[in-house]
Parts: structure tokens; C-alpha cells; sequence
């Protein structure tokens, strides 16, 4: 029988750091990124311009309807190519996750700009706010507040997402638990690491989401 | 109080505080305001009864500027503010601003609180600071006996206490006329007496207003003036007396008799 050394791991803890920390900068970055994208795109779905709202659900319909794998081959091998430029890996990890939480997100806006009912719009206009004042004092705080347990948790699976990006060879934390895995022989000890963290730092918000998400919903019910 | 006797076509002249002219109005292609015209003078307090589906809401509505007109002229205090133009609906937002409303539905903002409802017309709009928009709405509550109701958030006042705060509200802007529509009809029976008390306390002091009401009770105390409308026509038009106790109008009897039981 095969005996654990997770000392091992403790050899290679900076690695493993530096992994989390690019992780964490392509999470957060393209969690920003996607989230304002994905307003930008809901706020679009209910213009009167036709075209802009037919690209709009084209793009959202594209990004959800592939996997984020070949999603992400296809900006870090193909788009280089077409707009001749070169990309550095972070940049095309921020712009695939980006586009992908963007598509995502829109969709979790959508569903919250729709509970703001008519009649908070009546309210608006019986009190005589012009428009600017009712998207930024009545609506978007309304949909933010709606949206923010599910954009949790949609930040919550694009951080576990992310893990795809070491296909490509972004040196994130699956792929530096990876290489350690291969160097050292030990797959078990590592990777059960690697999960670990994954894991510790997910589950808090995902049960933050919960906790949030009630007392929300018990406010807003008026 | 000087009430209108008959449906006089409204003329526009410079007594009226409100005017409406020739008013049409319809979703589509089903007309639902078939041709008002109601003239209302200063002080009066003119209570708008009828079926289901007369147009009554929808008058309001488009008298605080919520719906698009086909045909007719609003005008307040002699200055046109709603205007039918080529298939447009012409609204003066200056003139609007001296027109409150409350709604059946409450429509208070769920992610503010009592205050926070009733300064941010005041701040965001007119410009006034902070400290005094809370300092009046403050004491605006205080009369409403709603002082300790003030950090509260909608989701956790009772129905009464959420049209209380929304005629406060609405009273924040200082408002010429207001327009309750069927303001106590989502109310548990108890708690309608604390809404309509503080509407007789505006009528007490002389604030014009139109309501809308299928109470009895609050119709008859609170009435200048009545106004019958079927069908988006007005039927009959005068003093509580006569529209609600002895009407000339047949429809008027019928639907007294059908709706409050009422035998004039
Ligand atoms: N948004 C709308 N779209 C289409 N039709 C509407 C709309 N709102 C109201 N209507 C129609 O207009 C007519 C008048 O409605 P309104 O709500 O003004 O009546 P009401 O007199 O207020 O009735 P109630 O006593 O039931 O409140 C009705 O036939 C109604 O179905
Ligand atoms: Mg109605």
C-alpha cells in the first residue's frame, strides 16, 4: 500500500501561490469585465433598435450554447490570428472568461430589470424624476439588488471555470498543480490540494449567496 | 361651494383650476375615454364613481401624464399641460409637477427606506439639500403619525401605513391638486379608516383633489361635487346630493342601486 506525503506540497507552497494569484487576477478581472458587459447587453435586449437587440442575443445565445473550452482555444489560437496581433495569455484568459460572463450575466440582468414592475415607473413619473434619475435612483438599484446573489453566484462557477484556462497554458493553479503533480509523482497529494482550495475559497460565497439571497428577497418584497 | 350643475362643455377660462377639453383616448384601437370635458374649480374635491372598466383610472392616468391622448386639451391653472398634436401627446413636465397621485397598488420604492422615499423627488429634482427635505419630511410624517416609521422599509409597513407614506410623498412636492385613485381598495377592512382620515384632513385644508371610490362613506363626507362616468362618458355631474341621493340620470340610479344598494 501506497503511503500520503503531503509535506510534499509544502515544498512547492510559493508555486502553488503564485498559480492562486493568477487565478484570482483572471477571476476577478473578467468577473468586472463580463459584469458590466452583461448589464450593458441587458439594458440593450430592451431597446426599440432591432438590430442592436438581434446581436446582442445572437452573441448571448453563442457564448452560452459552446463549451468554454473550445470558446477559450478559439480567442487564444484564432483570434491572434484574424486580428494579427499577439495576445498575452492573461489577456486572452480576461477576454474568453470576459465574453463568457458576459453572456452569462446578461441573462441574470435580464430576469432583474424585469421585476422592476410598471408601476414603479408610474411612481417615477407621478413624482416627475426624469428618466436619468429613475435607470439610476429607482431601476439599477432595484436590478443590482435582484441580480447580486445570482451574479454571486455566477462569479462563484466562473472562478471554478477558470481552471480551463490551464488547457491553454495559463499558469493558474491547475496548471502549476499540474506540473507538480507530473514532477514530483504525487497526484494524489497535490491535486487533492489544488481541489482544496478551489473549494475553500468557493463554498464561503456560495453559502454567503444563501444567507444574502434571503434577507434580499424578505427587503424587496413590498 | 360652487358646483356644477349640468355637464358643461369646460371653457377655459381663467377661474378653472383644472380643464378638460374634448378628451379621447384609447389602448389601440379600442377607445376608452369617448370625449370628457370636466372643468374644476379651486377648492373643489370631485369624487369620480362608475362601473368597472368606465375609464375612471384611465382619466387619471392621463391626467398625470402617464398615457398617450388621440384627442383634447388639459389645462391647469390656465396653462395647457397635456395636449393632443398629430397623434402626439404634448406634455408640459413644469405644469405636470403640480399634480400629485396615489395609486391602488402601492408604489412605494422597495430599496429605500420611509425617508428615503420622500426626499428623493425633492432632492434629485427640485434640488433641495438633504437636511431640509428630511427635516420637512420628518414633520410631514409626524402629522401623519408616522414618526417612528421613518427608517423603515416598505416591506415592513402595514398596507395602511404603506398609502399613508405614499400620500406624503406625493405631498412632499407641494402638490395644487392631487389624484387618489381607489387608494384604500387593496386594504384590509381596519386599516382603510387611517388612509381616508388623512385624506379628510387635506380636504379640511382645502386641497383640491379627484378621487376615485368605491366607498360610500368616504364619498358622501368627502365630496364637493360628484361625477358619474360610463363607458368613458361622463353620465351625470353635480353636488353629492344630487348624484348620490337623488340622481336624474337613470344610469346613475341603476348603478347606485346595483353596486351600494343603495334605493334613491
Ligand atoms: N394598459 C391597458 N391596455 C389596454 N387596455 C386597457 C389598459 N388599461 C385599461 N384598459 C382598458 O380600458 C378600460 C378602462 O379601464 P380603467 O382601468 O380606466 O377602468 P376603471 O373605471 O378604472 O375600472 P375599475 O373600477 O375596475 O378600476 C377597460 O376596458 C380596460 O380593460
Ligand atoms: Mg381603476
Amino acid at each position: 500500500m501506497m503511503s500520503y506525503d503531503f509535506s510534499v506540497v509544502l515544498r512547492f507552497s510559493d508555486a502553488l501561490t503564485l498559480g492562486l494569484v493568477m487565478t484570482l487576477k483572471l477571476t476577478v478581472l473578467s468577473i468586472l469585465i463580463g459584469s458590466v458587459i452583461g448589464f450593458a447587453v441587458a439594458l440593450a435586449r430592451t431597446s426599440s433598435n432591432g438590430v442592436l437587440r438581434f446581436i446582442c442575443a445572437t452573441y448571448v445565445e453563442f457564448f452560452r450554447g459552446t463549451p468554454v473550452l473550445v470558446q477559450l482555444f478559439w480567442i487564444f489560437f484564432c483570434l491572434p490570428l484574424i486580428l494579427g496581433v499577439e495576445l498575452s495569455n492573461l489577456v486572452s484568459g480576461v477576454i474568453a472568461l470576459s465574453l463568457y460572463m458576459g453572456a452569462v450575466s446578461s441573462e441574470t440582468f435580464r430576469a432583474a430589470l424585469r421585476t422592476v414592475g410598471p408601476e414603479q415607473h408610474d411612481a417615477a413619473i407621478a413624482l416627475g424624476l426624469p428618466s436619468h434619475v429613475e435607470v439610476t435612483y429607482v431601476v439599477l438599484p432595484q436590478a443590482l439588488l435582484r441580480a447580486a446573489p445570482p451574479l454571486l453566484s455566477n462569479s462563484v462557477s466562473l472562478f471554478k471555470e477558470s481552471a480551463l484556462v490551464s488547457a491553454v497554458g495559463l499558469a493558474d493553479l491547475m496548471f502549476v498543480g499540474q506540473n507538480i503533480s507530473n514532477t514530483t509523482g504525487r497526484p494524489v497529494e497535490v491535486l487533492t490540494i489544488v481541489a482544496l482550495i478551489y473549494f475553500v475559497i468557493a463554498f464561503p460565497i456560495t453559502r454567503v449567496v444563501t444567507v444574502f439571497e434571503r434577507r434580499m428577497l424578505r427587503k424587496l418584497k413590498a | 361651494m360652487g358646483n356644477t350643475m349640468t355637464v358643461a362643455p369646460a371653457q377655459g377660462d381663467g377661474s378653472a383650476l383644472l380643464c378638460v377639453k374634448g378628451l379621447r383616448m384609447g389602448y389601440g384601437p379600442v377607445e376608452v375615454l369617448k370625449g370628457m370635458d370636466i372643468e374644476m374649480k379651486p377648492g373643489e374635491r370631485v369624487v369620480l364613481i362608475g362601473p368597472s372598466g368606465s375609464g375612471k383610472s384611465t382619466l387619471l392616468r392621463v391626467m398625470m401624464g402617464l398615457e398617450q391622448i388621440q384627442h383634447g386639451q388639459i389645462t391647469f391653472g390656465g396653462d395647457p399641460y397635456i395636449t393632443a398634436d398629430k397623434g402626439k401627446t404634448k406634455i408640459d413636465i413644469g405644469v405636470r409637477k403640480k399634480i400629485g397621485m396615489v395609486f391602488q397598488h402601492y408604489t412605494l420604492f422597495p430599496h429605500l427606506s420611509v425617508l428615503g422615499n420622500l426626499i428623493l423627488a425633492p432632492c434629485k429634482v427640485a434640488g433641495e439639500s438633504r437636511s431640509s427635505a428630511s427635516e420637512r419630511a420628518r414633520a410631514l410624517l409626524e402629522r401623519l403619525g408616522l414618526s417612528h416609521r421613518v427608517d423603515a422599509y416598505p416591506a415592513q409597513l402595514s398596507g395602511g401605513q404603506k398609502q399613508r407614506v405614499a400620500i406624503a410623498r406625493a405631498l412632499m412636492l407641494d402638490p395644487k391638486l392631487m389624484l387618489f385613485d381607489e387608494v384604500t381598495s387593496a386594504l384590509d377592512p381596519e386599516l382603510v379608516a387611517e388612509v381616508e382620515q388623512v385624506i379628510l384632513q387635506l380636504a379640511a385644508q382645502n386641497m383640491p383633489m379627484m378621487i376615485v371610490t368605491h366607498d360610500m362613506w368616504f364619498a358622501k363626507n368627502i365630496a364637493s361635487r360628484v361625477i358619474f362616468a360610463a363607458e368613458g362618458r361622463i353620465i351625470e355631474d353635480g353636488p353629492p346630493e344630487q348624484v348620490l341621493g337623488n340622481p336624474r340620470e337613470e344610469r346613475t340610479r341603476e348603478f347606485l342601486e346595483r353596486v351600494f344598494h343603495i334605493k334613491t
